[in-house]
């Protein structure tokens, strides 16, 4: 039983890590960007601003897909290997997973367009620790529902990826208000 | 006469520097070269004609629309070329276009294929093996395939060897035959614009010094270079501005004719443009 459990945590954390790991290549990437100057050029092409801003979150979204793609590979194999038919624990995985990569996503790419890409590294660590903030947040909110403070609750779970996900797409609006009034010297 | 780009009264201020009351056309048809040394304010003008940093006052106007208001279909007409490739190291020119011909209207593939040809850039290979002036190059040849109404190339000449920029230069030169097509281009390289530049506009320290045809510039200017003595009898209201040198002085005079007939002993040379501004940038004043 306690090989079980530590076995399912284990893949919990996989299948979280699976679909997070793609947004960590968004700072990278953004990096890439300032230091050639495309997004400098990219604002003298015909293209609405809010264009520029809406393609950086579609790819994001894109992002989150090939991570929740990764994890259900790694679910599959489990069901299909082990006789393990309990899919809450994966269903958490994804759950914890697109916490961890909204709230990064949506707090990195204004925070990075505001003070610009150099510390990029750093600007990563701070998202991916406001996510796990938001995590511990919403359990210590759901404890009178949830009778513990307990972060891997099923409820805790599902609402933490609903506020993710508002935060993710209020960035949306927040960047392009950023983008509006940013200089490009 | 038709203007391509208008600037009234452009005001910038930074902590360090101001960009003051900048004010300049381009006519259609025509190449205006800005010059000016490191700093002096050619990029802010450029990033505020381009709408990349935001104007403290004045009005600009390119292709008859408000810079404020600039529609994507007015961008669609307006070819950007910065110093360096702006572009992902990881493509190569041909995905490259695959990207651009989906933004611009206008693209000729065909036309850019013929580009890469003649400019001899690599069509399959990654922009990041490209040397500076391959990249540059590419950035021209990017510029040209919209087939746009009005180039802005910011040091876009920089890092190409003396044939590639004479290559580009006939560009320019047959971009703008038509009348139609105009550019503003700011290079270091005044030579160049000797060469192709209709207006020169020199900035120094975010003023305009002076706006002016080239030709005009060129027959006018001229430098008298003589002793301290010599020196002493112009009269200073005929000088622009001078230098010292251990046995000479350089002497900017505005009028090289008049300077010529007044001072019949001293003799007044044609300056070139290099001259000229290194003489308004360093020379004394009176």
């Amino acid at each position: 039983m306690a090989f079980f459990v530590k076995r399912s945590a284990f893949i919990q954390m996989i299948i979280a890590m699976q679909v997070f790991i793609f947004i960590v290549n968004v700072g990278t990437s953004l990096h890439a960007d300032v230091v050639s100057k495309w997004n400098k050029f990219e604002l003298t092409l015909p293209v609405k601003y809010n264009d520029i801003i809406k393609a950086k979150y579609i790819s994001f979204a894109m992002l989150f897909l090939c991570g929740v793609v990764m994890g259900s590979i790694t679910a599959i194999s489990v069901y299909v290997t082990s006789d393990n038919s309990n899919m809450q624990f994966v269903l958490y995985g994804y759950e914890f997973g697109l916490t961890l990569a909204a709230t990064t996503a949506g707090i990195m790419y204004p925070l990075m367009l505001k003070i610009g890409t150099e510390k990029n590294e750093l600007i990563m660590i701070l998202s991916g620790i406001a996510s796990i903030g938001l995590l511990v947040l919403v359990s210590a909110a759901l404890t009178p529902l949830t009778g513990e403070m307990n972060m891997k609750h099923s409820l805790v779970g599902k609402v933490s990826t609903i506020v993710a996900l508002a935060i993710f797409i209020n960035s949306y609006f927040v960047s392009i208000r950023i983008y509006r009034h940013k200089e490009f010297s | 006469m038709n203007t391509a780009l208008t600037i009234t009264g452009l005001t910038k201020k930074y902590s360090h520097f101001t960009l003051d009351n900048i004010s300049f056309s381009i006519p259609s048809g025509s190449i205006v070269g800005l010059i000016g040394e490191n700093g002096a304010g050619k990029s802010t003008t450029i990033n505020s004609v381009l709408g990349l940093i935001k104007k403290d006052s004045g009005k600009i106007t390119i292709l008859g629309h408000d810079v404020d208001t600039l529609d994507y279909a007015v961008k669609d007409k307006i070819g950007v070329v910065f110093d360096g490739s702006n572009f992902s190291e990881e493509l190569t020119p041909v995905k490259l276009s695959k990207v651009l011909r989906d933004i611009y209207s206008s693209w000729e593939q065909s036309y850019f294929n013929r580009l890469l040809d003649q400019l001899s850039i690599p069509a399959t290979k990654k922009i990041k093996t490209f040397s500076k002036g391959m990249k540059m190059k590419l950035s021209i040849a990017v510029a040209f395939a919209h087939h746009p109404q009005l180039l802005i190339l910011d040091e876009a000449t920089s890092g190409l060897d003396p044939i590639v920029r004479d290559d580009i230069l006939d560009m320019f030169l047959e971009f703008v035959q038509d009348e139609e097509h105009s550019i503003l281009v700011s290079s270091h390289i005044t030579s160049d614009l000797e060469k192709v530049a209709d207006y020169i506009v020199f900035i120094h320290a975010g003023k305009i010094i002076f706006c002016e045809p080239k030709d005009e510039l060129l027959e006018r200017y001229g430098i008298i270079k003589c002793g301290a003595a010599q020196f002493d009898a112009i009269d200073k209201k005929d000088i622009v501005t001078y230098r010292r040198q251990d046995y000479e002085r350089q002497v900017l005079v505005a009028n090289r004719q008049k300077a010529a007939k007044k001072y019949p002993k001293a003799m007044a040379i044609p300056a070139t443009i290099d001259e000229i501004m290194l003489l308004y940038v360093k020379g004394e004043n009176e």
